[in-house]
């Protein structure tokens, strides 16, 4: 049970203001068992309910930070998985410079917004999203063995890269959507939690 | 001229007829530029034809068709005076994918093939530059190894062992990069040909319906290099300012850059005055090729160029990227000029961009005498005021009451995105303008500036601050803005006038009598649930006017032409122009869908 309760509140400190489904979705978990955990985070005040949504206390903050190192001793200690993470990082700096030129475009010393009228342009970076969505289905792996739950980040990108192959230019960037970059910064996150490294940027 | 005799590669001369069927997009616009009487790089092409051969082959190429490519590269090599791995004159070249329509999945290039220990020395002896020559020879084994034999590989650094970089190859790959140049060529031709069939182009192909049947050229292409002798560089040239769209030529000029192959930070940039100063008559073709393709293209073309020994080659033509602000400029002018139609013109401003240049502006002179807080990197364009809060929490329940609020915060994670969406502009200490946080402003349009320096906003919670995203400055206080009014700008108030004569539904001043007000009927509200179309066409048809946020949408202009809705009135903080623009766009695709072509 306590490893419920850390999994719950710990996909809600990734999620944010999130319901218990969406919650059980990125913890791999039943969403009753998942509501029931964070209705006990509510009781031990680690957590706050308002509509049928959840979110982490400053109080429950603390108490993941504490309880990381323990639960997660094992991959901290794992060269494997940490040297999959690094990897991880790099392919993050080049999703990052990706996405930045779909959304922006070099003219003349500067940067302006793509409009998306140029088809070869987007293509190549589709193309771009492609060879990275290869490089990272090999970190993945890597991580999935070790953390099996993070394969719900998979199916994630996967169905995000899909349609963004279908020409859903939604699907890169965009933050209404479950794109590839929401999908990616929450894997990103969940990483940067279990083993208690510090965002750089 | 052609002196092959093979069907099966076609020198590039100009001679040739364009066809992108046969032989791929790149290769078609190579001698496209050949026929208007331009001087590239000689090339050959192999014919998508034999791509088909390859894979009815097994995945093997042709002994015919490799006898060819041998044809091929000694007319190259005749036509460039050089020879593929002869250290006295050595021939480098680049080998790329042109199916006749693009597609993700394809390889797509690899350069400086044809270097060995040999051809880098005399490289080094030619150039006077044993570092340049050294790293092309380390970046040739670094992208032969991705791009070819899918070595998950980093980047190497500058002055690396090619000896390293071949044997990490070997351990990511379990392949050898090839030491003969012929060797080389044959695997990079043989790699475009099977990557025809990778997963990601079929992939591509079944989404969008295109046949497995076909297949992609491979076209080969002779180096040319700005550093190997003296009269030589390489740049790039706009045919208009991209920034202003003024008629006034904008480049770069690198005199003893290499070209092709830019290694980034060794030169000195110059401007396309030093070119016109340094050789006058390389910056005279280069301006008259330019006047060509813009009339050939009917479009702004920004130019990449290499000059070797006094000899001006065209590497690659391609239409301009462009500011919101050029775009409008350059619309109106190329119609003016007689170039291309007025549909047309409007046809390439879209209403994203007019909304952009009718964005409020900080007032200057407030700005030159505000307190600036702190720099960084502008993220995300726009002006915005509001106060500081320091997390979501707070901007969602300020933006809540109808506050306006700027979040700052260190670093952003996913939980922040909600106060991303709520505040009127963000701020981060850390991170550049490719951060988790600039690409979320950016897909929200929220105006962000980046990286203003850790600790630097400590204080800053309660502040009264304005942000200009534009130059990456944030402002103490509430600063006066300007709007910008389309009838100040010749281009806009063209356009308008253009668009309201093409346009077959009016933009009304006056709210006439039975407009539907969708706002009023709170529809559209949420961008994240667009509404019914059923729903929305029932509101509209036979409505005199209608008005409301989502007509400033694809989505609402599609719903009036289709509801033949008369008239339209603009919601505040609507331009006419903008609305416009949707609709014209909106038909443009429509006729486009029911086969009737565009504009």
């Amino acid at each position: 049970v306590a490893d419920l309760l850390l999994l719950a509140l710990h996909g809600l400190a990734v999620k944010s203001a999130a319901t218990p489904d969406a919650v059980a979705a990125l913890v791999g978990q039943s969403p009753g068992d998942v509501q029931q955990a964070l209705e006990s985070a509510v009781a031990d005040g680690h957590a706050i309910g308002a509509k049928g949504r959840f979110m982490v206390t400053p109080a429950g903050r603390a108490w993941l930070d504490d309880t990381y190192p323990r639960a997660f001793a094992a991959h901290r200690a794992d060269p494997g998985f940490t040297s999959a993470a690094d990897k991880f990082e790099r392919i993050n700096r080049d999703l990052l410079a990706l996405l930045t030129d779909w959304q922006s475009m070099p003219a003349g010393g500067e940067r302006v917004p793509n409009t998306h009228a140029d088809p070869d342009y987007d293509r190549a970076i589709v193309d771009r999203l492609g060879d990275l969505h290869d490089r990272a289905a090999k970190v993945l792996d890597r991580l999935t063995s070790a953390e099996p739950r993070l394969e719900g980040y998979v199916t994630r990108l996967d169905a995000a890269y899909d349609k963004a192959l279908a020409g859903e230019v939604d699907y890169l960037s965009g933050v209404r959507v479950d794109s590839y970059h929401v999908v990616w910064h929450e894997l990103h996150e969940d990483l940067l939690r279990m083993l208690g490294r510090t965002r750089e940027e | 001229m052609s002196t092959l005799t093979s069907e099966r590669v076609v020198p590039l001369d100009g001679s040739v007829s364009p066809g992108k069927d046969r032989l791929g997009g790149k290769a078609d616009g190579i001698v496209r530029m050949r026929r208007l009487g331009l001087r590239v790089p000689p090339a050959f092409t192999i014919p998508v034809t034999e791509c088909r051969r390859y894979h009815d082959s097994g995945g093997r190429l042709d002994e015919e068709t490799w006898r060819a490519v041998l044809d091929g590269l000694r007319w190259l090599e005749r036509e460039t005076g050089r020879r593929l791995g002869d250290p006295s004159a050595p021939l480098l070249v680049s080998v790329r994918s042109g199916a006749p329509v693009s597609m993700p999945g394809m390889m797509d290039t690899v350069l400086n093939l044809g270097i060995t220990d040999e051809v880098e020395r005399a490289l080094a002896t030619l150039s006077g530059d044993s570092d340049f020559a050294r790293d092309t020879h380390t970046r040739f084994c670094a992208q032969f190894g991705k791009v070819v034999l899918d070595a998950d590989i980093e980047d190497p650094e500058p002055g690396t062992d090619p000896e390293s970089l071949r044997s990490q190859v070997a351990e990511e790959s379990g392949r050898e990069v090839p030491r003969e140049p012929l060797d080389q060529l044959r695997e990079a031709i043989n790699a475009v040909f099977a990557s025809w069939r990778s997963r990601r182009a079929i992939a591509y192909r079944k989404h969008w319906g295109i046949s497995d049947e076909g297949g992609t050229a491979v076209t080969v292409q002779a180096m040319v290099f700005g550093n190997l002798g003296e009269a030589s560089g390489t740049g790039v040239f706009f045919t208009r300012d991209p920034l202003t769209g003024s008629p006034q030529p904008y480049g770069e000029w690198l005199p003893g850059g290499q070209g092709e192959d830019v290694v980034s930070g060794t030169h000195a940039v110059q401007t396309l005055g030093d070119l016109a100063a340094q050789l006058p008559d390389v910056h005279a073709e280069l301006l008259e090729a330019g006047r060509v393709l813009e009339r050939e293209n009917g479009d702004v073309q920004d130019i990449e160029f290499t000059v070797e020994k006094g000899q001006l080659y065209l590497l690659q033509t391609r239409s301009a990227k462009r500011s919101p602000a050029a775009a409008a400029r350059t619309a109106v002018d190329f119609a003016e000029a007689g170039i291309v139609d007025r549909a047309t013109a409007l046809q390439r401003v879209t209403p994203e961009q007019v909304a952009s240049v009718l964005q409020p502006r900080l007032a200057p002179a407030a700005a030159e005498t505000a307190e600036v807080l702190a720099r960084g990197e502008p993220a995300c364009p726009g002006v915005a005021a509001g106060t500081v809060v320091g997390d979501s929490e707070a901007a969602d329940a300020a933006a809540g009451e109808g506050r306006a609020v700027v979040l700052v915060r260190p670093t952003t994670s996913p939980e922040d995105i909600a106060g991303m969406i709520a505040a009127r502009a963000v701020v981060t200490e850390l991170g550049g303008s490719t951060s988790h946080a600039a690409v979320v402003t950016r897909a929200l349009g929220r105006p962000c500036v980046v990286g203003v320096g850790r600790g630097v906003t400590a204080d800053w919670t309660g502040r009264e601050v304005t942000i200009d995203a534009t130059k990456g400055i944030v402002y103490a206080g509430q600063l006066p803005t300007e709007a910008v009014r389309a009838e100040d700008d010749p281009a806009l108030s063209r356009l308008l006038a253009w668009a309201r004569e093409a346009c077959p539904v009016q933009v009304v001043d006056e709210v006439p009598e039975g407009t539907v007000d969708l706002d009023a009927a709170g529809v559209g509200l949420d961008p994240a649930t667009p509404p019914d179309p059923e729903q929305l066409g029932t509101l509209l048809t036979g409505a005199p006017c209608a008005r409301g946020a989502m007509l400033a949408t694809p989505a609402g202009a599609r719903a009036v032409l289709e509801a033949g809705v008369p008239a339209m009135a603009a919601a505040p903080g609507q331009h006419p122009l903008v609305l416009l623009l949707h609709l014209l766009h909106a038909r443009s695709e429509q006729r486009t869908a029911s086969g009737g072509g565009g504009a």
